[in-house]
């Protein structure tokens, strides 16, 4: 993670501030700082999402390209991230100096999405066993306020829902090939269901108490962090994939815990990033939002 | 195994002439059911049969070789050196960097080695990190190599036993003994110490048969848990696949219950090794007090017959210089 000096003083101040329940932001250990959300505003992409997150921003392009169905599982299409870590976001970033966290931001991604019934791949099925699309999310890291890997997955979620594949029909060939003739309106489009895509929740362990959305300065005073990933299927949390980070060890219990905290926030989260990408998408005519990308 | 070669053929534009097309969820299922199935839940918490050695090489200080079942696995440890990133010094901690590595024979399907090899080292060192002392030594690195022999399940959890045991025969301070354990769940049964089948069908195949009923929803996922038990702390408790809560702690504690009895075979194998070095350390200083003793001999030789007279019994004739 970015990393942050702090003094044992400020150190000892946020720890105090946690376990009174009251951080340094005012907030409680189970409060998210504001967030700004925007869909749809690169339009070289089939979908994008810009999130700010108090100081952490990200940006995520969606690309589709046309590709082959691995063989094992024909009727499935393929997802691919990739995370650069801008050397804007902090000095460290610089050269190669990002590798290792855009690395482990990919790995716990493509964990998440891994299941069938985390993000459902046959949407993304053209032919079953010859055609399919193959979605590339690039993601942005523009400024590393804390906690990457909740802001990266609500951007990529959000990019998802806001991406439109242009319809395809296919022709018969002879010798069996298919010719697939794309859409030419772009209104044209199918989208894509995000209604079971997890959410990652970093559930970070200060002193006794676990809390959600750390700061930087308080990822800093962190032994060990907890990523649970969080899908919700007809109205129940799922986990699809967590993983300890940060380089401490917890008890069990302490982990139950922790789950506990992360797959009830992870719950919340979704029910209102759903609600407010849905109110965006139907403001539509003179309502219509205006794009406002990084002009405030 | 349960896998399909595709010929490409230039002129149909890629398109596959095979029969055998792709497979399909029928395939997966013959697959399933040819397995060898345990009960659905495991009566017997235990791991597989074991092997453990520490210090394998003689060319490097700590090394360590495991077998678990047919999982080999051989893991070095070098002694720390002075970290050559600038970037990372400014951390207050010694870093660890953990690099796997699979053999050419180690596994058949050799496309996607160096994804499984990325991804297994980054859970490694995260594994790895919350055991070693890494206070100790600032402005060091600690770089820790994996060589995987022969992949049959459970990787992640071999590797980090094997890099456990190393670490100690390195002499490198640590808090607590890791072990880890695999457990995973798939169509109802639950696995234990999952082999390479399993595992593939589990992560290859996504238990594509699964998703045809939308309405009910059939759980398969896989929990790698690495636990350091003096005080039962879980150091590292990876999971990938589709869980509720419930099953999730079920798997956790199956997999806490097998990491105790590995940490007794660790230990044994350990303190083993301590006698075995203290016996060698005792031979080596009866060898060297007889080598002093042969010298203190010498010396009173030399004190009693004086320096000349002594040079002169010790001369040996070059034979290839004759003697004017």
């Amino acid at each position: 993670m970015a990393y942050v000096a702090l003094s044992e003083a400020e150190k000892t101040y946020i720890l105090h501030g946690v376990e009174d329940d009251f951080r340094c932001d005012g907030r409680s250990r189970r409060d998210y700082r504001p967030m700004e959300l925007e869909t749809g505003l690169v339009s070289n992409a089939s979908g994008s999402a810009r999130l700010r997150l108090a100081n952490t921003d990200i940006l995520v392009g969606v690309k589709t390209e046309i590709d082959v169905p691995n063989p094992l599982t024909p009727e499935f299409g393929k997802l691919e991230f990739f995370v650069d870590c801008s050397a804007n976001a902090t000095p460290e970033f610089e050269g190669r100096g990002g590798s290792d966290l855009a690395q482990e931001l990919v790995l716990s991604l493509q964990n998440a999405y891994e299941s069938p019934l985390a993000f459902d791949y046959r949407t993304l099925c053209l032919i079953p066993g010859q055609q399919c699309w193959k979605l590339y999310i690039d993601i942005l890291i523009l400024e590393c306020g804390g906690n990457l890997h909740d802001a990266v997955s609500l951007a990529a979620k959000a990019a998802l829902f806001n991406t439109k594949l242009p319809r395809v029909t296919a022709t018969l060939l002879d010798a069996g090939i298919t010719d697939l003739i794309i859409s030419d309106n772009p209104y044209d489009c199918t989208r894509i269901g995000i209604e079971t895509v997890p959410l990652l929740v970093t559930v970070c362990k200060i002193g006794d108490y676990s809390l959600v959305d750390p700061s930087a300065e308080e990822e800093v005073c962190s032994t060990v962090s907890v990523v649970v990933s969080v899908s919700m299927r007809n109205g129940a949390p799922y986990l699809s994939g967590t993983h300890l980070t940060g380089g401490g060890a917890m008890h069990r219990d302490t982990m139950r815990n922790c789950l506990q905290l992360g797959l009830s926030i992870g719950e919340h989260l979704d029910k209102l990033l759903i609600k407010m990408l849905k109110q965006e998408q139907e403001r539509v005519g003179p309502k219509r939002p205006q794009i406002v990308g990084f002009l405030k | 195994m349960l896998r399909v070669t595709q010929t490409k053929n230039s002129l149909l534009d890629g398109a596959s002439i095979e029969e055998e097309l792709y497979t399909t969820p029928q395939d997966g299922k013959n697959f399933f059911e040819n397995l060898d199935k345990p009960a659905k839940e495991p009566t017997k918490l235990e791991p597989r049969n074991t092997f453990i050695r520490a210090g394998v090489l003689t060319t490097v200080r700590g090394s360590a070789y495991m077998e678990y079942g047919n999982t080999k696995v051989l893991a070095i440890v070098a002694p720390p050196k002075e970290l050559i990133r600038a970037s990372a010094r400014r951390m207050n901690m010694g870093v660890l960097n953990c690099y796997v590595n699979f053999a050419a024979f180690a596994t058949g399907d050799l496309e996607s080695v160096p994804e499984r090899e990325r991804h297994l080292g980054s859970m490694l060192t995260k594994a790895m990190e919350p055991v070693v002392c890494r206070t100790e030594f600032l402005n060091f690195q600690l770089d820790i190599r994996v060589l995987i022999l022969d992949d049959d399940g459970c990787l992640l959890s071999t590797a980090i036993n094997c890099c456990g045991v190393a670490l100690v025969e390195c002499g490198i301070s640590t808090y607590d003994l890791i072990t880890a354990s695999t457990a995973c769940i798939y169509r109802d049964h639950v696995f234990l110490n999952p082999s390479a089948k399993v595992e593939e069908l589990l992560l290859k195949h996504r238990g594509n048969a699964n998703i045809s009923n939308p309405s009910s929803v059939q759980e398969h996922g896989l929990i790698t848990t690495a636990s350091m038990d003096t005080f039962e702390q879980i150091a590292q408790c990876q999971q990938c696949g589709y869980l509720t809560p419930d099953t999730y702690v079920k798997l956790l504690d199956y997999t806490l219950a097998i990491n105790k009895s590995l940490r007794q075979l660790v230990r044994g194998v350990l303190t083993k090794r301590v006698k075995e070095q203290h016996e060698l350390d005792l031979r080596d200083k009866a060898e060297s007090a007889l080598e002093d003793q042969r010298l203190g001999e010498i010396i009173d030789k030399l004190k009693t017959q004086g320096l000349d007279e002594f040079i002169q019994t010790n001369i040996k004739e070059d034979p290839y210089v004759k003697r004017q």
